[in-house]
């Protein structure tokens, strides 16, 4: 249900500019030292600033390492010799990776039904004439609107109902149904797939389910895998709802181990606490260095559509 | 195009592989028929687990979560059966709202018969565990009577005795805890980890329910003058500010710690932990190495309790037989039981073995003191009919409230005001006439 | 309808079938809680519009609505104006700063860290005694008195508006910096050679070339704005504390529901999120059509 929460920050559109101007000439030449010295300032001002965003972790990469007495007695930014007997406290109370693993099958799940179907989905409104369709897919955009949290109490008295609290199941089939992404591939495969080409599949004799996957599938998947980012981002990070429908800790996916180890015989130790945070942090750190490119390149492709 | 309609599908069926996969793991640990399955919110447990896997050579998985967590995360477990625990314990603090819910099997059943063993137990332990019809849902193994442990060397330093009659009769009114406290500032130490540790006082000074039969909130003066003493001993700096269950907290057990006041920062020690018997093992002896041996253990200006961990067995549990062997051991298995109490230095609810060990009981942590025999003591001083369903969340709003009291942003009026309103808004069905 | 047009309906079959049972049929269930006294056991019963009604004069509401717009308010004007900031510098014909892509990754960095981890990590780096922000600030002299960050109201909410800040402002860089970037140069080269200096061209060029997507930013920040719950249930005790001042809707509403069981209540709170949320985005979507039709007339 909060899959879309990441997608729904995606912004459709700016202005193109409407009348040409005249073309330039040679721009003036730029007071040259002034602006070195501009720079020189404008840079110390970026770095001081990502120093600052580095921070946090940094305190909390060096206090992993501390024990807690060290943490408690001062700060530091030189590590600490306690990194094993944190992890030995830390794990003797929570298994951290299983949160991993948990949250890796579910998002991973969630990406790919919301991929596949929300194409299918997009599909079936953008090249079939069928009554209703136009309702459906008006009724679709404004339950979009509607905040995941209005329906929160009546999934859980349906989880209930059905047997399904404490699995995973109500976190992942939902994402069958991901408005968001649907009109979003919509308006994609409107631009870049016309009729004819499915016209012109029908005679040569494909199945409408082998069109689909074969022809529009294929041509969707720009614009699923700039979605599916942001759905497993979503996925990902996702509180509540696990929060409220699972309840023994070895399911527990890693945001809520992280809500978990708080109340937890852990939080005695800040050392152990700093160290379970960093678990938590670090290996997302390392996939990020692998993928900026990709992700911050699918960000501005959500968000300035061509 | 095939190869790419071939991954397709090749991811399709990994999709579907792995979800219902992963809706046959869900399923998967109910199959596993020889686990017995334990929830608990410590992990005091652990140990009596592993002996009783080695003398029934089964398998017990003990899953804790915190207790703030621990009801919102095992109500739904208990009410829907999925990924339900055979055997659950249960803290004073909601205690009484388990025993009527009916999770809990009737251990009055024949089957069972916990109501032959009646005797064998300090009574308001026994009772605490039954139902509204008066059958027996959960035992429990301790009593949990509470004292003041303090570190015999600053008692020495301070006020000239270790002696913990002596201590104790120093410390036998507020306004004698108040004079043991500038003592100890005199000489650069703190009364208390924080103010929160004299709260059991107001308890024990006046036992009354937070709620009372009528459904009525009973907020005692007593209560309401637990907000002046903590006020005051914030403001008179006899706390190192270390509130409880912070690290912290635990650090001042062991070592002096460092406290900021008037912008200075200070090295201090804490002379004082008001814990009640399960203190001792679960808090003290964890968290305290160096100072181990330097510990004993007194009264305060009034007796009270705090605690105490109740279990049973799950209605719906497959394995009740199993599960009652556990809860057997742990509250009626003479053997198991002395090991356990001279291990841990727990203070036993069961009389058959108390009645043993008691007259000769010694602790190394506390100085060889024989901490049963105080405990026991101050078991027959406990007024036992004050438990309600309310208490843990009752507690938590008190607290928040004498904390802004204590913080100098509200007055006392309109602290106790603002609880008022809180419980009201928490729970429409309680009366609070105010 | 021509025979193949009812692969439409199978195609999407499954996204209704799912879409009416997880989530119109849970908005409609919860509708009907709203106007029962449920409290999680069979048996409830009809109250009407008792839950509205206490829920229109629930003092705590409406303080967790209070909260929850100065926590975002703070965090949106900081957020959006460093990510302009940043975003008119690297565009700068004259400036060509260099690393635009090193910096953006790692401004971007805090939004991918699961927001537990981060309510956790700032609670205990926040904490007024041993917290290691305090320690480092007494350290290099900033400061000669700890602050007490999360546990006096003022500095709680801060404290949170600049988290999010923190976790969001190089998203809000890497839109704007698309936006800009999608603003023909010539534009700008055009107005250099006319001699217009850089506050003329950021707010005659740039600020109104990129008022949709700020707008949008402003939307979709504020939607998720109304829906604060992670990181004031972690940052402090789950309850709001201090005072409540970390008392949010969504927190609120969970707090009904699954601390206390007051399900109907709690039911009725989240319908009354829901039309706040409404008319917040109808209020802003009014602004910009109207401000648009004005323009339109104006020209």
């Amino acid at each position: 249900m909060e899959q879309n929460a990441e997608a729904r920050r995606l912004v459709p559109q700016t202005e193109e500019p409407k009348r040409q101007l005249r073309r330039p000439e040679q721009p003036t030449p730029p007071a040259e030292k002034r602006a070195w010295f501009g720079k020189g300032v404008i840079y110390t001002g970026l770095i001081v600033l990502t120093i600052i965003c580095f921070i946090p972790f940094l305190m909390m990469l060096t206090n992993a390492t501390r024990s807690n007495e060290e943490v408690l007695s001062g700060f530091s930014l030189l590590p600490g010799t306690s990194l094993a007997e944190n992890y030995a406290v830390l794990s003797d109370y929570v298994n951290i990776w299983s949160g991993f693993k948990n949250s890796l099958i579910i998002s991973v799940l969630v990406t790919l039904l919301s991929g596949y179907f929300s194409a299918l989905t997009a599909f079936g409104f953008a090249f079939y004439q069928f009554k209703g369709k136009n309702a459906l897919f008006v009724f679709m955009l404004v339950m979009m609107m509607v905040p995941g949290q209005l329906g929160l109490i009546g999934f859980y008295e349906l989880s209930k109902n059905l047997g399904l609290l404490d699995s995973f199941i109500p976190l992942i089939v939902p994402a069958i149904a991901s408005p968001f992404v649907v009109f979003f591939v919509r308006q994609y495969i409107q631009t870049v797939m016309h009729p004819s080409l499915l016209e012109a599949a029908r005679i040569d004799g494909a199945s409408e389910w082998r069109i689909f996957h074969t022809i529009a599938l294929p041509m969707m998947m720009p614009a699923i895998a700039t979605m599916s980012i942001f759905t497993f981002i979503g996925s990902w990070n996702n509180y509540l709802m696990p929060l409220v429908l699972l309840f023994s800790p070895e399911k527990y996916t890693l945001p809520v181990l992280m809500g978990f180890l708080k109340g937890s015989q852990v939080a005695e130790n800040l050392g152990s606490l700093y160290l379970g945070i960093a678990i938590s942090v670090v290996p997302i750190m390392i996939a990020f260095l692998f993928l900026s490119k990709y992700i911050v390149s699918s960000i501005s492709a959500g968000a300035v559509k061509e | 195009m095939r190869k790419k309609l071939i991954s397709v599908m090749t991811v399709g069926t990994l999709a579907a592989g792995v979800l219902s996969g992963c809706s046959d793991s869900s399923g998967s640990t109910e199959k596993k028929d020889d686990v017995l399955k334990i929830w608990s919110f410590t992990d005091e447990l652990k140990k009596p687990i592993t002996k009783f896997e080695e003398k029934n050579g089964v398998k017990v998985e003990l899953t804790i979560v915190p207790i703030a967590d621990y009801p919102t995360k095992l109500k739904p477990a208990l009410e829907s059966g999925v990924g339900a625990p055979d055997i659950f314990t249960g803290e004073i603090a909601f205690l009484k709202q388990w025993v009527d819910a009916g999770y809990w099997a009737n251990l009055s059943d024949d089957k069972f018969g916990a109501d032959k063993i009646k005797d064998n137990y300090i009574p308001y332990v026994y009772d605490l565990g039954k139902d509204k019809d008066g059958n027996v849902r959960a035992l429990s193994w301790q009593t949990t009577p509470g004292g003041v442990y303090y570190k015999r060397s600053l008692a020495k330093e301070v006020l000239g005795t270790d002696d913990p009659k002596e201590v104790g009769s120093m410390m036998s009114s507020m306004d004698g805890v108040f004079e043991v406290a500038e003592k100890m500032k005199q000489k650069g130490y703190k009364m208390f980890p924080d103010e929160g540790s004299i709260r059991w006082f107001s308890q024990g000074a006046n036992p009354q329910p937070w709620v009372n039969e009528n459904q009525e909130l009973v907020l005692t003066q007593e209560k309401k003058d637990y907000m002046d003493y903590a006020k005051e001993l914030r403001a008179k700096q006899y706390t190192a500010l270390a509130p409880e269950w912070s690290p912290s907290w635990f650090e001042g057990m062991d070592k002096p710690i460092k406290v900021k006041e008037n912008g200075k920062q200070t090295e201090t020690q804490v002379f004082s932990y008001v814990l009640p018997t399960w203190g001792l093992h679960s808090v003290l002896k964890e968290n305290a190495k160096t100072t181990a041996g330097d510990w004993a253990v007194t009264s305060g200006p009034s007796p009270y309790f705090w605690g105490g961990t109740w279990l049973g067995v799950y209605k719906d549990s497959k394995k009740q037989k199993l599960a009652y062997d556990f809860v057997k051991m742990m509250t009626q298995d003479d053997e198991f039981l002395t090991d356990w109490a001279k291990e841990t230095g727990d203070v036993l609810a069961y009389t058959p073995v108390t009645d043993k060990i008691k007259s000769d009981f010694s602790d190394e942590f506390l100085g060889g003191q024989n901490n049963y025999e105080f405990f026991l003591d101050q078991a027959e001083k406990i007024t036992p009919g004050i438990v309600t369903k309310y208490d843990q969340q009752l507690d938590t709003l008190y607290g928040a409230s004498v904390l802004q009291y204590v913080e100098g942003k509200k007055s006392k009026d309109e602290a106790i005001e603002e609880f008022y309103k809180k419980v009201k808004n928490a729970y429409p069905d309680i009366k609070v006439n105010n | 309808m021509k025979k193949l047009d009812r692969y439409g309906y199978v195609f999407i079959a499954p996204f209704w079938v799912v879409f009416l049972t997880f989530s119109i049929y849970p908005v409609l269930l919860t509708l009907y809680y709203s106007f029962t006294n449920y409290s999680g056991a069979e048996g409830e019963q009809i109250v009407g519009l008792a839950n509205y009604t206490r829920l229109l004069g629930d003092s705590y509401f409406i303080e967790a609505f209070f909260n929850t717009i100065k926590i975002w308010g703070v965090n949106f004007a900081l957020q959006i104006g460093g990510a302009l900031m940043l975003a008119l510098l690297f565009s700068d014909l004259q400036l060509k700063l260099k690393g635009l892509a090193f910096f953006r990754a790692f401004f971007y960095l805090p939004n991918l860290i699961t927001i537990s981890s981060v309510a956790l990590l700032f609670g205990i780096l926040l904490d007024w005694q041993h917290g290691s922000l305090n320690m480092m600030l007494l350290k290099v002299g900033l400061i000669d008195e700890p602050i007490s960050w999360l546990t006096q109201p003022v500095t709680a909410q801060l404290s949170a508006s600049l988290i999010l800040t923190w976790m969001w402002f190089g998203h809000s860089f890497i839109v704007v910096m698309a936006g800009v970037s999608g603003i023909s140069k010539d534009y700008f080269e055009a107005a250099l050679i006319d001699g217009a200096t850089r506050w003329q061209i950021f707010s005659r060029i740039t600020l109104p070339l990129l008022k949709p997507i700020l707008l949008y930013i402003m939307i979709t920040s504020l939607i998720g704005g109304l829906q604060l719950f992670d990181l004031p249930m972690l940052l402090t005790d789950g309850l709001g504390s201090p005072d409540g001042a970390l008392n949010t809707m969504v927190l609120y509403l969970y707090n009904q529901a699954f601390k206390y069981n007051n399900y109907g209540y709690a039911a009725a709170v989240a319908y009354g999120l829901f039309i706040i949320t409404l008319v917040f985005s109808i209020v802003i979507f009014k602004g910009m059509f109207r401000k648009e039709q004005a323009e339109k007339k104006g020209a």
